[in-house]
């Protein structure tokens, strides 16, 4: 080695070039010389060309200057190769390059210099080194340099000890190893072996004094910054939660900001295209959504299914307008309860007819015999229905359907729907079982809805055993009957009560008491039932899906009662399939052959629920009609993995808003009537806590952070990126606030 | 002592590190801190070391930090904070504070540039806007010397003669992120070098207004008193030097520092790691045969006067270089330094190196060649080398 050594490096910053020139100067120091090392620093990030050198001498060190004439030349990343880079280096003067090329690739090129390669990030990539996008190569190519300067393989070692690199070293003695090195192939003619006759010129040179001339006016900044980029941001659409879990299929994030952004008008509108039974949803639905919602761990879910009940007073005109087909199909849909009526409505609106059969003297089904009218009145209920018909859809009512009339349908029309629901009844096989005052709660909600609190007269204690909204319904429908009393026994906790919170909690405040954790054993009395045996149940150990399973206990007691209703569930009942017929999930096959016929509801899932009932509903109506060789496009749940979780959105954005509440009558003004319970939201303010999760609002965060100021909104309305001066920071996808925008390679 | 490979950033941390140490036993260490670039990394490294006796408080702003500090002071801690440009504008009326209060505050400043339009790279103007703050202030040219001076302005600040804060300047990125070979000493040897803090005017038992009230004359008391502790600085400076000789083995250097200087007809005079390259650039010219040398000011204030006066006298030519403007004169130190030239010698500033340009030692040379042929002075000039 000469008396003295000027090392200078060229990468791009997150490659750790200023740790690699700092590498090399700790290995020269180990082997007692001086040395200095420093970065290039700038406003630089990730992606930018970056310099750093190192300077090793015998002799204390004195320049603090960049290094303009280098000894040596390391470039960690080919595509920087240039004039910039190459400025200043002798020709016969080493360079060490980073490349998965072969040495031999750089002979025209590079031919000038005594040239190394080495494919160091294939190396640190096999290592480990950084992450699988971002690979770090300083502490291998550090491996190369070292063999191509005679620098011991202890040096190194040591080296990488004292710097905590340790875990780097087999990377380094792996590069040190299989570096190729080759001379200079065309040497200048007067230039000696190392390149040393630039010696003159860097010590002797003389920068005339001139004052300040050629930027007299105002230095222009004209650096595009974008050629450092290696990814850069755009703007997306991402699946939101609420989209994700919603079972019907609603595009939820849109109508809700509809109504943040265009009034409940609209929002109606975009509710439309999948739904006819919003009104009914808006109240009696579950809302999937909002177990789902990105705000409700942070400050409670967006109240989205009162946003539904208020959207829904609204009708949308402009789309309940049945579409037209060139090939309208004729289909049947047996069963007229949520599922069938979706159904029928998709058909619609595909331009086809659609015929609903059912036993019942009105469309409806669970939603009429088994929903009190407290919770959803029946003129709701009628005006959604009378919207669908007025499509032109037929209902056929007042009569269930045999096997032989199902197979006469098939034949009839082109394609038949099954929405049958679930008509069997889950009961008890337990010691007195069959005393009276004990009765299905489907049937007493039947009878309930439809002969009212008179048709219904119940007296004394009862008790309802379930827990479901079935259950809930049971009791307060019983508290409305006339009973005195109403106990819920449930065999898990309150928290795993299936039915909804909200109904759970109107029942406790209209006085329905909970017995939880208990399981009913025996019915007792003389003909007549008159108390329950209740086993305690104690909390087993988690399934597969975390929920714990009941184990029921020696430990029981007895509970004094007048009438029991039971909620324990329903089935499906197939005993109107024709003969030969077979079902498996929605698929109808007649003796093995497919058919034009889907089954579609709690038929199809047996979910039990309204919005479930609608997704199946329409993906039915989309089924039968690519049975039938149309070219649809069939309804599919969004896989709920993709959505944009909460972990994506800037929390810190938002401040604290608490959920607005429903408005409710007075606990007390309940009972005594069958007025409708809930009276909804005041208005649709609450639209505005939306996150909007993966849909762009233009809220403009984009482009207020962009360090670089390059986000303007184009004539479009939209964002425009500058892409000549955008560095690819990142910091506008990081700033966003509901995760509207990512990166992408370049 | 070991050989450590550190910026002089990281110096800067372990000697504040040390000094905090050393006064463990005592009324302890403590600072208020606020992150700049390039400052940063020194902060950074300081608050990942254990300091018995020691707290570190990270405040919202520059000017906290050194209210901070002065209440630490006050009570009689040794303490310790750094910042740098824009920060330091805004510390600025505690700067002040912390020197009326006759605090030995210790604060490192990385130099860099005051913005607006926003610049990270190293020029003067920041700590020469705290110049008649009544601090010391000193500018150094390599990381060893950033180590030793916050060590060196403890022993100087903490003199009961003194009693005065130290400003240790150093030049962003050049110097405070270049990593070179520094030798950290033993807390021992810095236990033997730094007695342990006793301020005598500390607020002990009972709570007391501080920086109340004062009249015209008590003003005037005032800074006569701050005035001639500032005139006994180079006196208790040299017991300093021979206090850290004697403990750490090597002298720290004079308040001006000549570089083959004895003979010089032509003087190139300089602040912090400009004065380190121009070593190459009179070297080459040396070769050519200029007699020219060069010096280094290495404390700003108190002004060194007499040696200044004392290193001018008999030189032909003298450039002053300045990496700094006072717009509307000229370079700071030029105008400091010009009433210590004499008529017969021709002085010339020149203004280099601004917002960080890379000052090499070419451009030097150049203002070499450019000072022995001058004729007549002309005004201040400002060089492009950026």
């Amino acid at each position: 080695m000469s008396d003295s050594l000027e090392i200078r490096l060229h990468g791009r910053g997150g490659q750790g070039g200023v740790t690699c020139a700092k590498i090399l100067a700790a290995c020269y120091a180990q082997m007692g010389k001086y040395v200095q090392t420093f970065g290039d620093y700038a406003g630089e990030r990730s992606g930018a060309p970056v310099a750093a050198f190192t300077r090793v001498d015998d002799k204390p060190i004195t320049n603090r200057n960049k290094v303009y004439n280098p000894d040596h030349l390391l470039v960690l990343d080919p595509s920087l190769l240039g004039a910039t880079v190459l400025q200043g280096l002798a020709p016969g003067a080493p360079l060490l390059l980073n490349t998965t090329e072969e040495l031999e690739a750089f002979d025209a090129t590079l031919g000038a210099f005594q040239l190394a390669t080495i494919d160091a990030t294939s190396i640190a990539r096999k290592h480990g080194i950084g992450t699988r996008s971002v690979v770090i190569v300083n502490t291998t190519i550090a491996g190369a340099f070292a063999r191509t300067h005679d620098i011991p393989l202890e040096v190194l070692e040591k080296t990488y000890e004292g710097l905590g690199f340790q875990s780097n070293f087999p990377a380094a003695r792996e590069a040190y190893e299989v570096v190729r090195e080759r001379p200079p192939i065309v040497v200048a003619g007067d230039a000696d072996q190392d390149g040393r006759e630039q010696e003159a010129v860097r010590v002797g040179g003389r920068v005339p004094v001139d004052p300040l001339a050629e930027h007299l006016e105002s230095p222009p900044t004209g650096l595009e910054t974008g050629s450092w980029s290696s990814q850069r941001p755009a703007y997306v659409e991402q699946l939101a939660p609420c989209n994700a879990w919603c079972p019907a299929g609603n595009d939820v994030v849109r109508f809700v900001q509809a109504v943040h952004t265009s009034g409940e008008a609209a929002a109606a509108e975009i509710l439309g295209y999948s739904t006819p039974l919003a009104a009914v949803c808006g109240r009696v639905c579950p809302a999937p959504c909002m177990e789902g919602c990105n705000r409700r761990e942070y400050d409670g879910s967006v109240h989205i299914r009162g946003l539904e009940r208020k959207i829904a007073e609204h009708t949308p005109v402009a789309v309940r307008q049945a579409g037209s087909s060139a090939n309208p199909h004729r289909i049947a849909v047996v069963g007229g309860g949520p599922a069938g009526i979706a159904a029928a409505y998709a058909l619609a609106m595909e331009g086809h007819r659609a015929t609903i059969y059912d036993g019942e003297e009105s469309l409806g089904g669970v939603l009429r015999t088994g929903i009190p009218v407290y919770r959803l009145p029946r003129e709701v209920l009628d005006r959604e229905i009378s919207d669908v018909l007025a499509l032109g859809v037929e209902a056929r009512l007042g009569e269930f359907l045999d096997g032989d009339r199902v197979a006469a349908l098939a034949e009839e029309y082109d394609g038949v729907v099954l929405a049958t629901g679930l008509q069997w009844l889950r009961g008890l096989k337990v010691p007195g079982a069959d005393l009276e005052g004990l009765e299905q709660g489907i049937q007493f909600l039947h009878r309930f809805n439809s002969e009212g609190c008179e048709g219904t007269p119940l007296s004394g204690h009862v008790v309802v055993l379930g827990g479901g909204n079935t259950a809930m319904d049971c009791a307060r429908s019983a508290l409305r009957a006339g009973a005195s009393r109403v106990t819920v026994a449930y065999r898990r906790r309150r928290e795993e009560m299936p039915a909804i919170r909200e109904e759970i909690d109107e029942a406790v405040e209209e006085g329905v008491v909970l017995l939880l954790q208990r399981q009913p054993v025996a019915f007792h009395g003389e003909g007549k039932v008159a108390g329950i045996e209740l086993a305690e149940v104690v909390m087993g150990e988690p399934d597969d899906t975390g929920r714990r399973s009941p184990v029921v206990t020696d430990v029981t007691s007895r509970l004094d009662c007048d009438a029991v209703l039971l909620a324990l569930g329903q089935g499906a009942d197939l005993d109107f399939l024709p003969e030969g017929w077979k079902l498996e999930g929605s698929t109808v096959t007649a003796n093995g052959k497919p058919l034009p016929v889907v089954a579609a509801g709690d038929l199809a899932t047996g979910d039990g629920t309204v919005t479930h009932a609608i997704g199946s509903g329409r993906r039915a109506a989309g089924l039968v009609l690519q049975a039938l060789g149309e070219e649809v496009e069939v309804f599919e749940r969004p896989d709920r993995t993709r959505a944009v979780p909460a972990t994506a959105i800037r929390l810190d954005h938002w401040p604290r808003v608490p959920v607005t509440r429903e408005g409710h009558a007075p606990a007390e003004t309940r009972v005594g009537n069958l007025d409708e319970v809930n009276h909804g939201l005041v208005n649709g303010a609450e639209a505005a806590r939306c996150f909007s999760c993966g849909h762009c609002t233009k809220c403009d965060t984009c482009l207020v952070y962009c360090p670089e100021g390059i986000i303007t909104r184009a004539t479009s309305g939209f964002y425009r990126v500058d892409s000549a001066y955008c560095k690819g920071c990142g910091v506008c996808v990081e700033e966003c606030p509901r995760r509207a925008m990512e990166m992408h390679s370049l | 002592m070991t050989i450590e490979f550190l910026s002089a950033n990281h110096a800067a941390a372990m000697a504040a590190t040390l000094a905090g140490r050393a006064n463990s036993g005592a009324r302890g260490f403590g600072g208020g801190i606020y992150p700049i670039t390039p400052q940063s990394e020194c902060i950074e490294l300081l608050c990942r070391q254990e300091i018995e006796n020691g707290s570190l408080v990270r405040v919202e702003s520059e000017h906290s930090a050194m209210a901070v500090c002065i209440g630490f002071a006050l009570s009689g801690a040794r303490t310790f904070t750094a910042s740098s440009s824009n920060g330091l504008a805004y510390m600025t009326e505690n700067v002040f504070a912390a020197a009326f209060y006759r605090l030995p505050v210790v604060m490192m400043a990385v130099n860099r540039t005051l913005g607006p339009p926003w610049n990270i790279w190293v020029d003067h103007g920041d700590t020469l806007l705290l110049r008649d703050s009544g601090w010391m202030q000193f500018y150094c040219e390599d990381n060893q010397e950033v180590l030793d001076s916050i060590l060196f302005s403890y022993r100087l600040a903490e003199d009961p003669r003194i009693l005065i804060p130290s400003l240790v300047c150093q030049d962003a990125f050049v110097l405070s992120h270049t990593m070179m070979q520094t030798d950290v000493p033993e807390l021992e040897d810095v236990k033997r070098f730094l007695p342990e803090l006793d301020l005598p005017h500390r607020v002990v038992h009972k709570a007391v207004t501080v920086g109340g009230l004062d009249f015209p004359h008590e003003t005037e008391v005032h800074r006569q008193h701050h005035a001639e502790a500032m005139a006994r600085v180079p006196e208790v400076y040299r017991e300093c030097q021979d206090a850290f000789e004697e403990v750490f083995g090597r002298r720290p250097q004079d308040v001006v520092v000549p570089y083959r200087a004895d003979d010089a007809d032509l003087l190139v005079v300089s602040l912090g790691t400009t004065a380190s390259t121009t070593k190459t650039a009179v070297d080459a010219a040396r070769e050519r045969g200029i007699k020219v040398g060069a010096l280094r000011v290495r404390m700003l204030r108190p002004f060194p006067e007499q040696e200044l006066r004392q290193a001018f006298a008999g030189r032909s030519r003298i450039a002053i270089l300045d990496r700094d403007i006072s717009v509307g004169h000229g370079g700071i130190l030029w105008s400091e330094a010009r009433g210590t030239v004499s008529d017969q010698t021709l002085l010339q500033n020149y203004i280099l190196g601004l917002g960080g340009g890379d000052i090499r030692p070419e451009h030097i040379e150049g203002i070499i060649d450019d000072l022995a042929a001058r004729e007549e002075v002309e005004e201040p000039r400002i060089l492009e080398v950026g």
